[in-house]
């Protein structure tokens, strides 16, 4: 299978803080990878490394046959950089719904500014994956008019809309009422069986063993563990990850 | 709050809800009688104090305040003619001073050494300076240097520049509103900087900063009297203060001239105050 993201020796310092310690993970197409591990282990700033939102400290980043690595500089460098941007879709634990624009202008905002699509073409689209969430009849509404699950689920149609590569989820499900989870969880799954390649920072062990292919655990900026889910969950090679997973067992996830 | 989402309750709870509502509508609406009235006591009082009276308590005579009404109608027309002139500068000036304060708080963000420090010593050198002073120094300064503003333009100038430095402050907490999350989507989607700031942060920057511009608005209309010292701009003040001091009248004039300042700016907080509920039922 064809790899669309590798990740290879990277590391990512915030001053002196060394959060991530040469890092190296490879998704092939179609694969669904959960990232787990308590916070402040590194996980969320992997996935925001891969489509830039913070500059890795050194490293290279490869998504879809575009490779970057965290020495260069310059123009040619940054034109990479919006490549990989538009290859990867990103979901945020706080939505980030642009609240001046209807859920419809949400959705169309990035084809037709970024991809220059024509108008009636991204609204066609932005329908179609609307639908798909379940909210198209919400289209004409404003994102304060919506549930926390609902704007989760725009914002997912959002990244969709670009036809991204693969999609990014920053703990997509943190800021929800735990009865919003499963809406918004569903439509994940409904993403991940249409073939969707997915990276996805969650607590959701739920999710990560029913869903997942693999699941990466990360402890002080390390893959402590990369394994199939069934194996990971009965038989934890680390000790870290046997504690992470019995603190969310007792903790009723 | 609303009566429509009483309506689904049972009766007897909704017939409490309903009392207790219109029981605080009550009281509220008796507030607003109650200051309108003694706003109204208010002015009387003040129209009573300039009515010219005279009157004894006893011992004693009091006589208020005589105006002389033959001067107030014979100089209404020439100082109402003013009032054009006062809102050209104040609607030319808020119109500079919004691009200015836009560009001083653009360049607050920027990451360039010069464009920060030009943005920030533009601010603190018009913050740090009277505005009478840079008045003067556009009308009366510049001409040595062989540039001579006419007094309306002078005006404008001291006017836009010492707004446009207290304003940026405005649209730097409308650009610092906008949360971090917003320009991060935005760049997720592959916007460049320039995309992300056009389509995204500003249009929510400005929704935060149309009310307090509203606000340094209706601060310029009175400011704007200020231009009346270049002795070149027919504006309100210029033309009570020549009237007044001609005819030895200047009480009544300044009086009149007050007047329509007030009206104005009554007027014009009206309309913000309509603006601003506008903007709050709007998709925030």
């Amino acid at each position: 299978m064809a790899s669309i993201v590798q990740v290879s020796n990277l590391d990512k310092y915030f001053g002196r803080l060394h959060v991530l310690k040469q890092v190296s993970v490879e998704v092939t197409s179609r694969e669904v990878v959960c990232i787990i591990g308590r916070s402040g282990s590194g996980k969320s700033t992997l996935l925001r490394c891969i489509n830039f939102l913070e500059e890795p400290s050194f490293g290279t980043i490869e998504v879809d046959g575009l490779k970057v690595d965290a020495s260069e500089k310059g123009k040619e460098r940054r034109q990479l950089i919006h490549d990989i941007r538009l290859k990867t879709g990103m979901v945020f634990q706080e939505f980030n719904l642009f609240p001046h624009m209807s859920v419809l202008e949400n959705v169309i905002e990035g084809p037709v500014t970024v991809k220059g699509m024509d108008r009636a073409k991204a609204i066609k689209l932005a329908e179609e994956n609307l639908d798909s969430v379940g909210l198209l009849f919400k289209k004409d509404e404003y994102p304060n008019r919506l549930s926390g699950g609902q704007k989760q689920r725009v914002a997912i149609a959002r990244a969709l809309t670009m036809e991204p590569r693969v999609m990014l989820f920053d703990e997509p499900t943190s800021a929800l009422d735990p009865e919003l989870i499963g809406e918004v969880l569903n439509v994940m799954k409904k993403v991940a069986k249409d073939g969707m390649t997915m990276l996805v920072v969650t607590h959701e062990m739920g999710f990560a063993r029913e869903v997942a292919d693999r699941v990466l655990v990360m402890a002080d900026g390390e893959i402590i563990e990369d394994s199939k889910p069934d194996q990971l969950f009965s038989k934890p090679k680390d000790p870290r990850t046997k504690a992470l997973i019995d603190r969310y067992r007792t903790g009723g996830n | 709050m609303h009566p429509d989402t009483t309506a689904s309750l049972p009766n007897s709870a909704t017939s409490q809800a309903e009392l207790l509502y219109q029981a605080q509508q009550r009281k509220d609406r008796q507030f607003r009688i109650n200051v309108s009235l003694s706003w109204i006591i208010l002015l009387l009082f003040l129209l009573f104090l300039f009515s010219g009276q005279n009157f004894s308590l006893g011992p004693f005579t009091f006589s208020t305040i005589k105006i002389d009404r033959l001067f107030i109608t014979d100089n209404l027309v020439f100082i109402a003619g003013g009032l054009g002139e006062t809102i050209r500068i104040s609607l030319v000036s808020i119109t500079f001073a919004t691009v200015l304060a836009l560009l001083a708080a653009l360049g607050r963000l920027s990451p360039a050494p010069p464009i920060y420090a030009l943005s920030t010593f533009y601010v603190s050198l018009m913050r740090g300076t009277p505005l009478l002073l840079q008045i003067f120094f556009f009308f009366l300064a510049l001409p040595q240097l062989g540039i001579i503003l006419p007094g309306f333009w002078a005006g404008v100038f001291a006017l836009s520049l010492n707004y446009g430095a207290y304003m940026s402050e405005i649209f730097r907490a409308g650009l610092s509103s906008v949360g971090k999350g917003q320009r991060e989507a935005a760049i997720a989607l592959g916007m460049t900087p320039g995309q992300t700031m056009r389509r995204i942060v500003l249009p929510q920057a400005l929704r935060f900063a149309i009310p307090p511009t509203g606000n340094e608005f209706i601060a310029m209309t009175k400011d704007s009297a200020l231009v009346a010292v270049t002795g070149f701009v027919h504006e309100l003040m210029w033309r009570a203060t020549k009237v007044g001091r001609a005819q030895f009248h200047n009480l009544e004039a300044l009086v009149m001239a007050a007047i329509f300042y007030w009206i104005m700016t009554l007027i014009l907080t009206a309309l913000q105050s309509r603006i601003e509920t506008r903007l709050a039922r709007g998709d925030r």
